[in-house]
């Protein structure tokens, strides 16, 4: 069962989903390979679960490289899932879902992310943080003097945090919320970003010295 | 032993322990309300138009076609060579006769 190939997975969902028709039966804890056969079948169902069940991860990751969260991070994270639609017919489960997944992600995030920067080279047009209304420009000036200006609570580590993570290079925040967030190993990371095990443990070292130097003040007060 | 060996590694990799600690005090955003509800909306309106867009352009890829072979096929005709123009083998005698009569007429009046 468990050794099909994609192709008779795509039949076999087609069959279960002609059951679940007749007889209003959808399985919930159905794996993520079996759910993108169903989806590759035209299955909307099952892509509402592949959404519920993924959402956070992707928009979470969307929302940590755009800057923060807010309409563009959702937007973008929704082209992913079209784009996961899209390619469910071409989808081969010989890895991880999620490892696949995050490629998707990455690749769509570097896509926006270069397109703004296009846009801000060309126009000088800066994006604002929807939360603060502050401009994402302004909130990487400086932020050594925020924190020193500021009480330590939680709501201003966070912030402490986010304007650190955003001041990394985009590969080096990428790997740092993989890790971090996502609890993924060095040889996934390296097959999402495309790198080698190597290149992806020296960025973990550069963002984690650079981290390390920004929330100084952090680091030693928490102890 | 061997554990906190692994677990050692794992950090000297990674973060470092109080990194690790201090960035998971600060989760990432989780979706909207409504997420999955949205982009499947966003999806069934995309499909929708993308059937317009495919099935006017499937009938302007007929119209293209059409349009191709009407000029392919005008060429042709125009270009073919009329079948009117044949020559019959009477008629190329004819033409010899009737050079022959010219010479030997002309012989007559040169006093030949």
């Amino acid at each position: 069962m468990g050794r099909l190939n994609f192709a008779g997975r795509v039949t076999r969902a087609l069959q279960e989903q002609e059951n679940a028709e007749l007889f209003g039966f959808m399985p919930e804890a159905m794996s993520d390979g079996d759910l993108m056969a169903r989806v590759a079948s035209g299955d909307e169902e099952a892509f509402r679960q592949l959404i519920e069940r993924h959402q956070d991860r992707v928009y979470g990751t969307v929302a940590r490289m755009m800057g923060g969260a807010g309409p563009e991070a959702e937007e973008a994270a929704q082209d992913i899932f079209l784009r996961v639609w899209r390619s469910a017919g071409t989808y081969r489960p010989e890895g991880r879902f999620v490892t696949w997944l995050m490629t998707v992600v990455r690749n769509q995030i570097f896509t926006r992310t270069g397109q703004r920067k296009r846009r801000r080279d060309i126009d000088g047009e800066d994006v604002v943080d929807p939360e603060s209304g502050e401009s994402f420009m302004e909130k990487q000036a400086d932020p050594q003097v925020r924190m020193a200006s500021e009480v330590l609570s939680g709501k201003e580590l966070e912030k402490a945090v986010e304007v650190a993570c955003a001041e990394l290079p985009e590969n080096q925040r990428l790997v740092v919320h993989l890790r971090q967030y996502e609890g993924l190993e060095f040889e996934e990371i390296g097959k999402i970003t495309g790198m080698s095990l190597t290149a992806v443990k020296a960025l973990m070292f550069r963002a984690r010295e650079a981290l390390k130097k920004k929330l100084s003040g952090y680091l030693t007060a928490s102890k | 032993m061997d554990k906190s060996k692994a677990s050692n590694h794992r950090q000297e990799e990674g973060l470092g322990q109080e990194l690790e600690q201090l960035l998971a005090k600060v989760a990432p955003p989780k979706a909207p309300a409504w997420f999955a509800a949205k982009t499947l909306a966003r999806l069934r309106e995309e499909r929708g138009s993308s059937k317009a867009i495919g099935s006017w352009g499937v009938g302007w890829r007929w119209i293209w076609a059409a349009g191709t072979a009407a000029l392919v096929a005008g060429w042709v005709l125009w270009d073919r060579p009329k079948s009117g123009s044949e020559i019959s083998d009477a008629m190329v005698f004819a033409a010899l006769d009737a050079l022959v009569e010219q010479e030997e007429e002309n012989r007559w009046w040169a006093g030949l």
